[in-house]
């Protein structure tokens, strides 16, 4: 079907998502403010124990989530290019990783004129490796090149399908407990357990409002356009613990369902295709992404990234925070784990077809990807199409060969729809 | 008593022709354990009488490993998923992989589904060495893999025969390093290329085996007359230097390989088991004495200052990082050690390894071009 053909409904911008870019906003203002008060602030890892520095009230900002922001924006190109060129790293390493150094030493010049969202230089570092081993080497360059703190949290790749035995537990347990201590003396006030425990329901409740809004994409049409989904993760990276994150989330949550109810959807245009996306979206070509999707009538309803942070646990069980944290990432999973969670989603979700993105900076993804994809069809049957890319450098992407794949997936998605009803 | 060029040789062909090897272990009725690179502890395979043996890839152009591994991983990896795939390594009991990096992650994986005659036993040794948790967890974690070898292999892992393999590993890592001196003295006959297969050759050979034919290389090389080198000398750092192609082109250039830091090479030997009483504490405690590697982490780095060290203590030109391709841990190590280096007024070279391809004309110019540089740079 031509681009023509389809009619794009125009519609004003959701409250919820206005929500999210003020909280955003407040959150690199809040942290700016800290610094300027001689304050200490915080960068993160996108899976760290948040719980920790939110009941120490400690700024956290995420540098995954600010070179995703900067690469959506166009502003990656120039910092990759800068530290490929005057900071010599190769450019095989992650692309967020790249931006982000880039940023860190530009941001030693005071006459940077910074990128926004405005980033201040950290006083300490949160690492945690559940999302991948390169995080461990990211932060070790950073606080070796800034002379900060980094406060580890290591945590153990799942290579089956088993659950962690007690004495992995124990060592994350220990971790978490030490990182506590630890942080408590860096910043000098006293670890309030209490607060910590509602922090840690507070999650739990974020947690739950953010699963029950992906599975209402279930219904058919689906309310939101998939790809809405990835927009609506800000909130979960960087304020998961805070109440504001919460009345985000309700307000989404009061607006898909208004849209079931009037059978309307964010999808712009009438939904021919239920695909599932596979990866981190290509930030820098997220609007071609869109485009060709849209052409085609394709959304893709669910997706495996925003399930990153589904971090289930008790509150105020340390042991069962140390197990969600170490099984939380797609990466920390073995890929017979992440075939199979697909494949439910993808036959929960009515999907017709599955999408893979070959995400050059995200390895371990790209071997699920690989290695899972005769699981998945084993299991779903249905087709799947792999394109190259990248999250945040957009030279690994090429518009010709996305239109390409998602013609071919179209073609068969509408044969085997047509061989259905014959 | 063998010529010092024979025992070159010997150790060269089995490097060249470690499948040789393997059948010769086999034929004896041995077991044999394949452990990928870069840490394994090595100790309880040999505990159990049977013979560790390095699986560290090769020249090849994958044909099929691109089913499980995609392009831009790793390429010793990708050529270790082929040899598993198409067979090569057929003969082994299991494979031992430590989880080290993401291309570990996905290659623990990859075996599994791809490589079904070979059992894969993964395991991880903890990244936080600075917690009090975390050697109590490494014990429990080697536990599981004595475990899981003595159920695939049948093997029984006692403590008294892991105490008398740590002295035979002890014994030959003090070997390996003694060679590494001794050679220095006689750069005349140990080139980069003899060098490389003195090194590579201990992951395809019983240890005590090993450590006797280089005691012998070592006695060897010390009735020679010490040669006055004349050329160029450096420290190579990375995670291998290979092919012999490469070398070669060293030796060409009048330089001289007078220390590294690879993986593959004294990073394997570098780090003794240190004394105790219960085996399997010793062999956890090695772990925690490791220091300056990419793949280990470190609140403090100590990597470039263990180079800078190397270049003066070997009176060397310059460091030549032999870059892996695609190994992002060596990748981002890079620029700091680089920087660090330069900065203590010292030269650097990056050259590229890919065992994906036979073309070093890349690395040809740019050692030419480096050797002119140092060469302009001290008399």
């Amino acid at each position: 079907m031509s681009e023509e053909s389809k009619r794009i409904t125009q519609r004003p911008v959701p409250l919820s998502r206005i929500m999210v870019n003020e909280q955003t906003a407040k959150v690199y203002e809040d942290a700016l403010e800290t610094k300027k008060r001689g304050e200490r602030i915080a960068w993160s890892t996108a899976i760290y124990v948040q719980e920790i520095c939110e009941t120490l009230g400690v700024p956290v900002l995420y540098p995954e989530n600010h070179s995703a922001a900067l690469a959506a924006k166009h502003y990656g190109e120039d910092l990759i290019q800068y530290a490929e060129g005057n900071m010599r790293y190769p450019m095989n390493i992650c692309s967020y990783a790249r931006i982000n150094f880039a940023f860190a030493d530009k941001l030693k010049d005071p006459n940077y004129e910074w990128p926004s969202p405005a980033m201040p230089l950290p006083d300490l570092l949160l690492l945690a490796n559940n999302s991948c081993v390169q995080l461990t080497k990211w932060y070790q360059n950073l606080s070796d090149t800034l002379g900060v703190p980094a406060f580890f949290i290591d945590m153990l790749y799942n290579f089956t399908e088993e659950k962690a035995s007690a004495y992995k537990v124990k060592y994350i347990r220990t971790q978490i407990e030490e990182a506590i201590t630890a942080l408590e003396a860096f910043i000098g006030r006293k670890f309030d357990w209490d607060k910590f425990s509602e922090i840690q329901k507070r999650s739990a409740l974020n947690n739950k409002l953010f699963k029950e809004i992906i599975a209402l994409n279930v219904h058919k049409p689906a309310p939101l356009n998939g790809f809405d989904l990835f927009n609506y993760m800000a909130p979960m990276v960087i304020c998961r613990g805070k109440e504001s994150t919460t009345d985000i989330l309700l307000q989404l949550k009061k607006e898909v369902e208004e849209n079931i109810k009037n059978n309307t959807s964010t999808y712009p245009v009438d939904q021919e295709h239920r695909v599932f996306w596979e990866g981190i979206a290509c930030w820098p070509c997220m609007r071609h992404n869109l485009k060709t999707l849209r052409n085609l009538g394709i959304n893709a309803v669910t997706n495996g990234y925003v399930t990153a942070w589904d971090i289930n646990y008790e509150p105020t069980n340390l042991d069962g925070m140390a197990a969600a944290y170490n099984f939380a990432s797609t990466n920390s999973k073995s890929t017979p784990t992440v075939a199979r969670l697909r494949s439910d989603l993808i036959k929960k979700f009515g999907c017709k077809g599955m999408i893979c993105h070959v995400n050059k900076s995200c390895k371990v993804m790209d071997f699920h990807v690989f290695g899972g994809r005769d699981l998945i069809q084993k299991y779903t049957g249905v087709p799947i199409v792999n394109f190259d890319g990248d999250q945040g450098d957009s030279r690994s992407y090429s518009e010709a060969q996305f239109e390409t794949r998602i013609q071919g997936l179209a073609e068969i998605m509408k044969q085997n729809k047509e061989g259905n009803h014959a | 008593m063998r010529s010092v060029n024979a025992i070159i040789q010997e150790l060269d062909r089995i490097v060249s022709h470690p499948r040789v090897m393997l059948e010769k272990y086999l034929g004896k009725g041995k077991k044999v354990v394949g452990c990928f690179p870069i840490y394994i502890p090595e100790e309880l395979v040999h505990a159990g009488g049977m013979i560790p043996m390095g699986i560290w890839g090769g020249q090849v152009s994958p044909a099929i490993a691109g089913k499980y591994s995609p392009t831009f991983t790793c390429s010793i990896m990708r050529s270790c998923m082929e040899f598993g795939l198409t067979g090569k390594y057929q003969g082994l009991s299991c494979v031992l992989l430590s989880v080290l990096c993401d291309t570990f992650r996905g290659t623990s994986q990859s075996w599994r589904i791809g490589v079904k005659d070979i059992p894969i036993i993964p395991f991880i040794q903890p990244q936080n060495r600075e917690s009090k948790a975390a050697k109590e967890y490494l014990i429990a974690e080697y536990r599981s893999v004595r475990n899981r070898l003595e159920e695939i292999t049948g093997c029984k892992i006692t403590d008294h025969a892991l105490s008398k393999s740590i002295e035979v590993y002890n014994r030959h890592n003090q070997t390996m390093r003694e060679f590494a001196e001794v050679a220095n003295e006689h750069l005349d006959v140990v080139s980069a290329k003899n060098r490389h297969a003195v090194m590579k050759s201990s992951h395809f050979m019983e240890k005590a085996e090993h450590t006797g034919i280089v005691q012998e290389l070592i006695a060897g090389l010390k009735a020679l007359p010490v040669c006055e080198w004349k050329g160029k000398k450096v420290i190579l750092t990375g995670i291998t230097a290979e092919p012999n192609e490469l070398l070669d082109i060293f030796t060409a250039n009048k330089i001289a390989v007078v220390g590294d830091d690879l993986a593959q090479e004294s990073r394997q030997f570098r780090t003794d088991i240190p004394d105790g009483d219960n085996p399997m504490e010793r062999l956890t405690d090695q772990w925690f004495l490791r220091k300056g590697c990419s793949l280990v982490f470190e609140s403090h780095r100590c990597r470039g200052d263990m180079l800078i060290n190397q270049l003066k203590e070997n009176n060397a030109d310059g460091i030549v990082v032999c870059l892996m391709k695609f190994c992002d841990i060596e990748e981002y190590e890079y620029p700091i050690i680089a920087q660090q280096i330069e900065d203590a007024g010292y030269p650097t070279l990056c050259i590229e390894i890919d065992q994906s391809t036979q073309d070093n004309e890349q690395s040809r110019t740019k050692i030419q071009s480096f050797t002119e540089m140092i060469n302009d740079r001290r008399p």
